[in-house]
């Protein structure tokens, strides 16, 4: 069989070596220019007999989503691999240790499980990476060079990624996994007729590797990013972790507080001290900082909180992904408390994105959550990054020397933004409040105050829609089936689209990184020519499409998926060609 | 304890208008007469005048109850900010700008109670931040309620049987979160919460200045007359490098010491970072 796009499965316990075999495998990919996903999958216990898989997808062309289905099952440990057997589609490939197959009783095997309409195919994993090392580690790469010969790719993309990953553990432990690649690559040879054949452009360009959390933290750290306060969680905390070791380099600092309300709390100060500021959390730091977001928008000090979505509610799913956070990002708090929302729908978007908060924040001195998710935050992916961003689209709005002479932090402006002093330069100074307070910030309970203040606070947001990108209309615009997602969704919304199309049948997506404010024209324009609209998103309630619904008022058909993996594309695109169904009756 | 006569209050107001430390001196304050939180400020506008802080460089940081009230008193940056959360915000202001002198100022409610959590890991942290803490041992902005700091027995509205918790003592509790600056003041001695204030502001790290800070209004066991009757100053000879005899000293409560129990020469925060700073250049 010819291919030109494979989808394979690590599948394990810990210890296995299954998330480096990702690690690998998306480098050994990305160096020989080819487009690659990988989706780690493990479980919230470090120890134990946690499960760990990691998919990797790679393709001669760009892709959206892990897809649908596996090309091949690897089955490191036959207890986990034996529920992953579901995925493997049709016609699909599975590999089995024949090492420990006497280990267990034969119902328990792997083997034993592989049925008529997939292909098993033994080798002796076990022994050949104790054979390789001299322990039981190597087992991955047994198995990645069996992967080599059987796709016929070429192994040197394999041994220069062996040589890079392990290139700190110093030349033993390079040359014990190159043999270990190198017997399963023999082992395959020897064994199996070559069937498959992945073909690719050998000249391609080599391509940029990173997760959506790296590209965050870089696109932070390259638009002036000099202080970050956070505290641990899965799945955000690798942006500290980045932040941490690079902020000091640069001028800056990362704090490591000790709840997040203190981090959330010693970001507003380092804005309200006039630095680029952020945090990174999940959702239950988010329902930690809503009050620190409520005193961002009274106070008017800039914020930017970066919300990594996992499955809630409390505690919820901490290592599988949701999008369940919207809700609390739009509304979270008390009073009319407006805040600019976004979601980036992949990692290219992560890392302009977040440039795009920060300016926004900066500019209309508002806190601005921008909402990824576990998938979108950990998933690793090939990218183009474009570091080509305008850095004076947005600025601070500073005072004229008039102004300064009785300086006046919340005046009364037609975009609802004020001017704004930092400490430490001459000037004027000023006291600010969580209290509803006068145009020079003293408290002031009155009604027309109030109500004056409330309708700046809100006219800043009709004045930062004209900062906004546009909204894209992805597919045929003269299709009669509209979609409307958000965040990582999005990739397998438009992967679902291609399926129908394959069908014959014609969609249209609305995409945008803002979920509030929206430039609605474009929105209502959008859906006023659909007969159809689909809303789908990974969460019960339909957060999106509730927003919608009241903004627009549209009547969507909806799909929730109270989501632990990513969104099937085929799922999409069953909806899509029901839809179709209803709309030809 | 009666309150103060008209007369009495516009003669202080004058006093104040022509007072050396009219620079620091913002909006007027909202107290009730008579309230300790008067001596805190004065002590606060006396440091400023005396380390001549200029306004733009100084910031104070306030949570919320009656002392939350300060930075609007104060000339100079303020940020009035969350119950209990006026630490962390400080903290931020100060590691993104090390220049600025960054004073926070919150009540025993604030401090030890809501806000419990933040007050040991920024004394541990030893940031270069001054934390007054200004403890009338009763909620008063809610008028009348007991809190953290509240002996046992008291009645309230929210303890009409007596307070059944023991009280925290809030110079213990810096001294064992390892604050390097620990000083007790009682707002009757101005002179010495003025200085204290200021060699707190002057300490290179964490400085913490425990005001007893009577309410006036709410607080009939805590009052200027019973801290009268139990409050000395610390003795002479009291060594004040030595962490242990200070959490002793600080444990009495007959009688109730004041003065500076602890302060160490230690890196600060600030000195830390420089060190990773310097060498990550070379």
């Amino acid at each position: 069989m010819k291919y030109s796009e494979i989808t394979i499965r690590f599948c394990g316990i810990a210890g296995d070596g299954i998330v480096a075999s990702g690690k690998i495998f998306a480098g050994a990919c990305a160096n020989i220019g080819l487009h690659v996903m990988v989706n780690n999958i493990y479980s919230a216990e470090i120890r134990g007999m946690g499960k760990s898989s990691a998919t990797i997808r790679f393709s001669t062309s760009k892709l959206y989503s892990m897809g649908d289905g596996l090309d091949l099952l690897v089955g490191m440990e036959a207890k986990e691999s034996i529920i992953d057997l579901r995925d493997v589609k049709e016609e699909g490939n599975v590999f089995y240790d024949t090492s420990t197959i006497g280990d267990v009783e034969e119902e328990d095997s792997l083997v034993s499980h592989i049925t008529p309409e997939m292909q098993g195919h033994g080798l002796p994993i076990q022994k050949l990476a104790n054979e390789a090392t001299g322990t039981n580690q190597g087992k991955n790469l047994v198995t990645i060079g069996a992967i080599c010969y059987f796709y016929s790719l070429p192994p040197e993309m394999f041994v220069d990624q062996i040589r890079s990953v392990f290139a700190h553990k110093g030349e033993h432990v390079i040359d014990v996994n190159i043999k270990a690649f190198n017997l399963g690559y023999e082992y395959f040879k020897e064994h199996y007729p070559l069937n498959n054949q992945f073909e690719f452009d050998k000249t391609s360009e080599p391509m940029a590797l990173t997760s959506g959390n790296d590209a965050i933290a870089k696109g932070a750290l390259d638009c002036g990013l000099k202080f970050y306060a956070g505290y641990p969680i899965t799945p955000a905390t690798k942006i500290m972790e980045i932040a941490a070791k690079e902020l000091p380099k640069l001028g800056g600092w990362t704090l490591q507080m000790e709840d997040e309300i203190a981090a959330i709390g010693a970001v507003l100060g380092a804005w309200f001290a006039g630095k680029r500021a952020m945090t990174a959390t999940s959702g239950p730091g988010l329902s930690l900082m809503c009050e620190m977001i409520n005193l961002s928008v009274m106070a008017e000090i800039p914020t930017v909180i970066v919300n990594v979505q996992r499955g809630g509610p409390s505690t919820g799913l901490p290592t599988k992904v949701e999008q369940g956070d919207l809700n609390i990002a739009l509304y979270g708090g008390a009073g009319d408390s407006p805040r600019v929302v976004m979601a980036p729908t992949d990692s290219e978007e992560c890392y302009s994105g977040i440039q795009l908060a920060f300016d926004i924040a900066e500019k209309y001195q508002t806190p601005v959550i921008f909402l990824s998710d576990l998938f979108l935050g950990q998933r690793i992916e090939t990218v183009t990054i474009k570091e080509n961003i305008d850095r004076d689209r947005c600025t601070r709005k500073k005072p004229t020397s008039e102004q300064l002479e009785d300086f006046q932090r919340y005046q009364i402006t037609d975009d609802g933004v004020s001017p704004l002093i930092v400490p430490g330069k001459p000037g004027a100074v000023f006291s600010t409040t969580g209290l509803e307070h006068s145009i020079k910030g003293n408290p002031n309970y009155e009604e027309e105050v109030h109500s004056m203040m409330t309708a700046k606070r809100f006219r800043k947001f009709e004045s930062i829609v004209e900062d906004l990108p546009h909204a894209v209309i992805l597919g045929d615009e003269t299709a009669d089936i509209g979609i409307a997602g958000w965040g990582s969704t999005i990739g397998s919304i438009l992967e679902g689209m291609e399926l129908a199309r394959e069908q014959g049948v014609k969609t249209k997506l609305i995409k945008s990184i803002m979920i509030h404010p929206q430039r609605e024209n474009l929105f209502r324009k959008f859906f006023a020519s659909c007969k159809k609209i689909i809303v789908p998103e990974m969460n019960y309630q339909g957060q999106y499409a509730a927003l919608l619904k009241s903004r627009y008022g549209i009547k969507p058909i909806e799909i929730h998926i109270p989501a632990v993996n990513p969104v099937s594309p085929l799922k999409i695109a069953q909806k899509i060609m029901e839809a179709n169904s209803e709309l030809s009756q | 304890m009666s309150f103060l006569s008209k007369q009495s209050v516009i003669d202080g107001l004058n006093k104040a208008k022509a007072s050396k430390t009219k620079e620091w001196r913002d909006n007027l304050p909202t107290w009730c007469p008579g309230c300790g939180h008067f001596t805190g400020l004065h002590g606060l506008y006396e440091a400023a005048e005396k380390l001549k802080i200029p306004p733009k460089d100084f910031v104070v940081v306030s949570g919320i109850g009656c002392s939350g009230r300060f930075p609007f008193f104060i000339k100079g940056f303020g940020l009035h900010g969350l119950h209990g959360r006026a630490i962390p915000i400080a903290t931020g202001i100060k590691v993104a700008s090390p220049e600025l002198t960054v004073v926070v100022v919150g009540g025993d409610g604030d401090g030890v109670g809501i806000g419990g959590g933040h007050f040991p890991h920024a004394a541990r942290s030893n940031f270069n931040l001054t934390y007054i803490l200004l403890d009338n041992s009763i909620y008063g902005l809610t008028k009348g309620q007991v809190s953290p700091t509240s002996p046992m027995g008291m009645k309230s509205g929210t303890s009409p049987y007596g307070n059944i918790a023991r009280p925290l003592n809030p110079t213990t509790l810096a001294l064992a979160y390892g604050a390097t600056f620990v000083a007790r003041t009682f707002s009757r001695e101005r002179d010495m919460v003025s200085e204290l204030i200021t060699r707190a502001i002057q300490h290179k790290g964490f400085s913490f200045v425990h005001d007893l800070s009577p309410c006036v209004v709410f607080n009939k066991d805590v009052t200027y007359n019973s801290l009268n009757d139990v409050t000395v100053k610390l003795p002479d000879e009291h060594d004040t490098l030595n962490r242990s005899n200070a959490m002793s000293l600080a444990e009495s409560t007959e009688p109730v010491y004041q003065g500076l129990f602890f302060k160490e020469e230690i890196p600060s925060f600030d000195d830390h970072v420089k060190q990773v700073k310097d060498g990550l250049e070379d």
